[in-house]
């Protein structure tokens, strides 16, 4: 990847132009590739700043160069020296004016007015044995040459302009982005229909609508808004009885209540923390299991992991979120040392074989895409493509990311009581002597350099690493640490790798943040590593990105889409937002209001936007396909978190305990059954399934578990601010077959409150209520009558004992150390008609899809 | 098909239907567009068009439809099964120059075969029948001698960031011919190969292209494919329940938008309650005809390549099959026959029969493994000897599909320890695969965070040279 972004960041730009030209051409039109969904550029500047910088040739200029000069350097150079073609061999791109004066690595191709200086003359005329271009003797004809010679000689007029592609051809331009400049508050537009708007949110939903002559749709049935705002807020759905009490509750105020009540449940952080940790690429494990270098597990992710579902709960402001996830070990008065597990959000990442240039590229990416919305890490080998992103700013941060470490003894946050505390240091006092013995048989085999034998010691060291990691993972005294860095004692600035080429360093960068957010004399970072600086430059006000990015985020879990469409990705490939206005209104609302989340989620929830129906209306669909302008709230589907939480709530089998170290809900290493004892598999969860929220089961990052993964989970590879939607049998295959779904519609129905009910109407109606939070039709009722009219005499339904699972027995499996996913292996008990209906209640969309 | 307009169908089908039309280009501002194509544009995004995995056609026609990869991991060495090197055989036991060490000559004969006289080591007695539908090339090369990294490398031109693997991104450009079944599936003989799920992962690719891995050691099609029966009802009854779920999404659709979405997951369980069928069926090789079976033989990887046979005329799109156990540092001569014994006639026999059913012409057979091995004995050795790593230069042969038989293609020195000529890059291996495959590698691309990735990175270089 890293020497490639430059070949599709170009492939993506020609294609994008092609396009552009297709779409005016063609119609109907043709799906068009993916780059299309580029923006349009912001038209005005742009193009005055393009046509400022065109030089106008002669006609005499012209002509030469349109019959001369283009055709050749389109048949002779562009293969390997085009950015558009998607070769800039030697960093050399002569496919624009800029790009032939700019040069490659050593400097500009052509001294205009000056063939004798000139690298790219010097080359063609093959007098230089080291500069022989085009290579392999295939050399110009003498008088190609001299066009050449000739052209450069007349002031090398090009007209040829990166700008010209209609796209931003420097950085000065790239910087007229929208997301570059300041947030800029306007006032909240009038509007005609002045009754509708419940706050100012809705001012600049409705002025957008009513400007394309579309209307907000009613508002949503209680039933449906309830059942919403459950699964928006806390990821469950709410139980009859609150269904019940919030329809009855006629007051004012009822909403608004219920809003405050769950934004104030402790399960509200459950639900929001796992937003954040999607975009903090989250794992229990370092990565690939097979590497052998160092223990696969992160005894204490889960420290951060809390700490995530802690600092939402506690409304922690978020620009104090930010700093203590980037410095939390160097803020002025910071006292409270749980704090330290906030580091955590530099150190999940991926260890890459301990590659430390790759464990800084994710850091920096991390950083850039959660707080900034930016891809910094394409910066690493080449200027950004798109962005005003020169790779000194990557470099500014390498420095600030290659001046951190990761301490040898992680700080200790909470102990266990003193007995199970002793305990456990006692183990671990005899891991440590066996350590301490094989130091000093190592030092002893180096002194006898027996290569042999150091292997040996490798692999012993290798698995007390991991035996000292399973302690601290299940001994119940284990003391809790957080997963800190430092900054190391003297800290030094990165010089630029040139090409992202470690051994090829060009000059030095003092450590910053980004040039484009960056004040002219703004002074490098001196402290430390720089982080606590960096802290403050990305959790401040000033940062047009800052406040934007994390509106965008939570705006985009309300309504199934943001107002920018890429969270990760404000840059100038992305597409403007759908509302700047209201971005910019809650970006400041979030600002003024002390940066509180649940202040935010409160405006955004009390708006009509929000309370609106999701029901279709053909004729604005026509309008607006694709409902940017949220002339109705968005159907959406639930994510694998509130889908298993829900069933297991509903079965009354949701343990609710919060927090701690993960558990197991099986799946994932039967990929990688142990071919030695370092593997992560020794270090899963073990003991039974466990029915608490799926957000706390055991992530490895290595081998996410396939029910993971085909319900869309966010591959902790990468920050991830939007999870794929895919629908796929797999999924179907999961709700329909596996024993956990359906021993839980089972239990459903052997509740003793559905038990009492006796009638049939009344009992489907009980389904319903508690399934899907509402009570059902005339129509519904019928058809659950009729299947159970239909239903086989009992007995007649269950399925032929499987051979397969017979011949399977539990130890085999038990044996490979991969775990039932769910707890039954024996033949099944037969179910009830009842348990069938419940659990085709849970198969059915209206389950799996939010109004 | 025009190729950008294939990338975009194929790139647009995971995405909410709002999405897909914003791709379009008609998202703010282009109302008057929408509005005109608004119940087109609406029919065409029915659930079919948003399967991902519809079968498409790629950038140009091609043979290949379908890849059976068997990796031979581990390093096999190409001195001592494609590559012949008689001067090598001659230096034994002498130090050669650049060698650094003692030469090792293979210890095994070869000889031509076939009516291309392609040269084939005494190992592979079976598969030297097939000589004239093989093209051996033998100038391959890789960046690091490591066999995790070099496995990772090999499968998705990456060495240590997250990138999608050759058969997700098959996947993603051709769909699948049988929506009953995983598209990519990888056939492992028990224990997973370095790099694990690296190997067939989708990356940034949608998880729908992601390989599923099977342990066709498992005892049971259960345990191969999770979730794959209901052990509760009976099929007619369980056909029953899911007939109630389809009229309960019938009321459920009435009140909203003809959702796409919607209807794609209605369709999903169709194809899941097939699949619990499909699926069983495919993997239960008990349904061979006994001449078949025996043809390929009762060992693991005998097995191993009858499903994987059993997978593509099913219209499983891409089978990796796992051939592990090639890392002879020593005890070459007897561990690397041995080892060449087990694939020998397995391979021989999956492509007699692909033969025999006309299905080889269609299907891209490719063996081989990471990197290769050094002319000189392995320092670590003893008196049986074998060699080290090497990664600059090895051998693989492809067959079916496309490719030129009874072709030979680069060569490596003298003595085997470099390629030297007509060179083959792993980026340019990928991207004659892909080639064969009908794909320009240039323009098989996937948008994320932006910008357009590939397999080949930004090389790449299609060895025209196999291809028919």
């Amino acid at each position: 990847m890293k020497r490639a972004c430059l070949l599709l960041a170009a492939l993506a730009l020609a294609l994008g132009v092609a396009t552009a030209d297709d779409a005016k051409k063609k119609k109907p039109p043709v799906p068009a590739p993916a780059p299309a969904a580029k923006p349009a550029p912001p038209a005005a500047p742009a193009a005055k700043a393009a046509a400022a910088a065109t030089p106008t040739l002669t006609a005499d200029q012209s002509a030469f160069f349109e019959n001369k000069i283009r055709p050749l350097l389109a048949n002779q150079c562009l293969k390997c020296h085009s950015t558009a073609e998607g070769k800039v061999k030697g960093g050399l791109a002569l496919d624009t004016r800029e790009g032939v004066l700019k040069g490659g690595d050593s400097g500009p191709a052509v001294i205009p007015g000056n063939p004798d200086k000139s690298p790219l003359i010097r080359a063609v005329r093959y007098t230089d044995p080291n500069l022989q271009m085009p290579p392999k003797g295939e050399k110009l004809t003498d008088a190609q040459v001299a066009d050449l010679v000739a052209w450069v000689r007349m002031g090398a007029p090009d007209p040829r302009s990166g700008a010209a592609k209609g796209k931003y051809a420097n950085a000065g331009e790239r910087k007229v982005w929208w997301a570059f400049q300041p947030v800029k508050l306007t006032p909240a537009p009038a509007v005609q229909n002045n009754a509708w708007a419940a706050n100012p949110v809705d001012n600049y939903i409705l002025a957008k609508l009513e400007e394309k002559n579309l209307k907000p749709s009613g508002p949503a049935e209680k039933q449906v808004l309830i059942r919403r705002l459950y699964f928006d807020l806390i990821g469950l759905p709410p139980t009859p009885a609150e269904v019940d009490a919030f329809v009855a509750d006629k007051s004012p105020t009822a909403y608004a209540q219920l809003v405050d009540k769950l934004l104030a449940s402790p399960h509200y952080g459950e639900r929001w923390s796992r937003h954040w940790l999607d975009v903090a690429r989250y794992s229990d494990t370092i990565g690939d299991p097979a590497k052998k270098r160092e223990s696969p597990a992160y005894p204490f992710a889960w420290t951060y992991r809390d700490y995530v579902v802690k600092a939402f709960n506690d409304d922690k402001p978020y620009d104090q979120f930010i700093r203590e996830q980037l410095a939390a070990d160097r803020l002025p008065n910071n006292k409270d040392r749980t704090t330290l597990a906030a580091l955590g959000f530099i150190t999940v990442g991926d260890h890459f074989d301990g590659n430390r240039d790759d464990i800084i590229n994710d850091r920096i990416d991390v950083v850039t895409k959660a707080f900034n919305g930016l891809t910094v890490a394409c910066a690493r080998c080449h200027d950004h493509m798109f962005d005003p992103i020169p790779t000194k700013d990557y470099y500014a941060l390498h420095g600030i990311f290659s001046n951190v470490e990761e301490p040898k003894e992680l700080p200790i946050i909470a102990t266990a009581d003193k007995t199970k505390y002793a305990d456990y240091l006692k183990e671990k006092a005899a891991l440590d002597k066996a350590q301490t013995e094989l130091v000093a048989q190592a030092k002893a085999a180096k002194a006898t350099k027996n290569k042999g034998n150091k292997k040996e010691l490798q692999k012993e060291a290798l698995q007390l690493e991991v035996r000292t990691d399973r302690l601290d993972i299940t001994h119940p005294g284990a003391p809790v640490r957080a997963m800190v860095v430092q900054d190391v004692d003297k800290p030094k600035d990165s010089p630029v790798y040139i090409r992202g080429e470690k051994e090829n360093k060009g000059e030095l960068v003092p450590r910053r943040y980004l040039e484009v957010f960056r004040q002219p004399n703004a002074k490098p970072f001196v402290s430390g590593s720089g982080r606590l600086e960096l802290a403050y430059s990305i959790a401040n006000k000033n940062n047009p990105l800052t406040a934007r990015v994390l509106v965008n985020r939570v705006w985009q879990h309300h309504f199934g889409e943001g107002f920018v469409q890429t969270p990760d990705d404000f840059g100038t490939m992305s597409t403007p937002p759908s509302h700047p206005e209201l971005l910019d209104y809650l970006s400041t609302y979030l600002t003024d209001n002390g940066w509180s989340v649940k202040k935010l989620h409160r405006l955004i929830l009390l708006s009509a936007t929000y309370q609106q129906a999701s029901t279709d209306n053909p004729r604005f669909a026509q309008l607006d396909p694709f409902n940017r302008l949220l002339w109705r709230q968005n159907v959406r589907r639930l994510e694998f978190e509130p889908l298993r939480d829900s069933i297991l709530a509903m079965a009354g089998s949701l343990d609710a305990t919060m927090g701690g170290r993960p558990v197991n809900l099986g799946g994932g290493d039967d990929n990688n059954p142990g071919k030695d004892k370092a593997k992560a598999g020794s270090l899963r969860p073990q003991g039974n399934y466990s029915t608490r929220r799926t957000l706390y089961g055991y992530i490895d990052r290595a081998n996410v578990a396939e029910v993971l993964n085909h319900f869309d989970f966010a591959p902790p590879e990468m920050p991830n601010g939007k999870r794929y939607q895919t629908t796929v049998p797999q999924q179907a295959l999961f709700l329909m077959n596996n024993a956990l779904v359906i021993e839980q519609a089972r239990k459903i129905v052997e509740r003793p409150d559905f038990k009492g009910v006796e009638d049939e109407e009344k009992r489907i109606a009980f389904l319903y209520r508690l399934i899907y939070q509402r009570t059902p039709t005339a129509q519904e009722i019928q058809l659950g009558q009729a299947f159970f009219d239909e239903a086989p005499a009992p007995g007649q339904t269950a399925a032929a004992p499987a051979p397969t699972v017979q011949a399977a027995p539990v130890r085999v499996a038990a044996k490979k150390g991969r775990l039932p996913l769910a707890a039954p292996r024996t033949t099944p008990r037969p179910l009830s008609a009842w348990a069938e209906y419940a659990h085709a209640l849970i198969l059915a969309n209206e389950f799996t899809f939010v109004n | 098909m025009n190729p950008l307009e294939h990338q975009a169908q194929l790139a647009d089908r995971f995405l909410t239907r709002r999405q897909w039309l914003n791709r379009f280009g008609m998202g703010m501002g282009a109302v008057g567009l929408g509005a005109l194509l608004g119940e087109e544009v609406r029919a065409a995004a029915s659930a079919a068009d948003l399967n991902p995995l519809a079968p498409k056609s790629p950038h140009f026609p091609a043979k290949a439809k379908r890849v059976i990869h068997i990796f031979a991991q581990g390093a096999p060495s190409h001195i001592d099964t494609w590559d012949p090197k008689p001067a090598l055989t001659k230096n034994d036991g002498k130090s050669i120059s650049g060698g650094n060490g003692v030469a090792f000559g293979s210890p095994f004969k070869f000889t031509p075969q076939g009516r291309s006289g392609i040269e084939f080591s005494e190992v592979f007695p079976s598969l030297a029948k097939h000589a004239d539908s093989m093209a051996v090339v033998r100038s391959l090369h890789t960046d690091i001698p490591a066999h995790e990294v070099a496995t990772v490398f090999m499968n998705t031109g990456s060495v240590r960031l997250a990138k999608p693997s050759l058969g997700a991104w098959t996947l993603y450009g051709l769909g699948s011919e049988n929506q009953n079944m995983p598209g990519f599936i990888s056939l492992r003989p028990g224990g997973g190969a370095p790099g694990g799920a690296q190997n067939y992962q989708a990356a940034f690719l949608p998880g729908v292209f992601q390989g599923s891995s099977i342990n066709t050691q498992a005892q049971s099609v259960d345990q191969m494919i999770e979730n794959i029966r209901n052990n509760y009802l009976a099929p007619k009854e369980q056909r029953r329940q899911l007939d109630l779920v389809h009229q309960l999404n019938a009321i459920h659709s009435q009140n909203l938008q003809k959702d796409a979405q919607l209807e794609a997951r209605i369709e999903s369980f169709e194809m899941a309650y097939k699949m619990q069928t499909a699926a069983t069926d495919a993997f239960d090789i008990s349904k061979e005809p006994e001449n078949v079976r025996s043809l390929y033989g009762s060992s693991a990887q005998g097995k191993q390549l009858l499903i994987a046979r059993r997978l593509v005329e099913r219209g499983v799109r891409f089978v990796q099959v796992w051939a592990s156990g090639w890392d002879h540092h020593n005890d070459l001569a007897d561990r690397l026959r041995q080892k060449a014994g087990e694939i020998d006639g397995p391979a021989a026999a999956l492509l007699t029969d692909l033969k025999q059913r006309g299905m080889l012409e269609n299907t891209l057979v490719i063996w081989g493994g990471e990197f290769g091995r050094k002319p000189t004995r392995d320092k670590n050795g003893n008196a049986d000897p074998g060699r080290d790593h090497n990664n600059r230069a090895f051998s693989h042969w492809l067959a079916g599909g496309g490719v030129k038989g009874g072709t030979v293609w680069g060569a490596t020195d003298e003595f085997g320890g470099s390629a030297v000529k007509d060179k083959v890059h792993i980026h340019d291996y990928h991207a004659t695969l892909l080639a064969l495959l009908g794909f320009d590698h240039e323009k098989l691309t996937y948008r994320y965070n932006g910008r357009d990735f590939r397999l080949t990175d930004n090389f790449g270089k299609v060895v025209k040279g196999i291809i028919a």
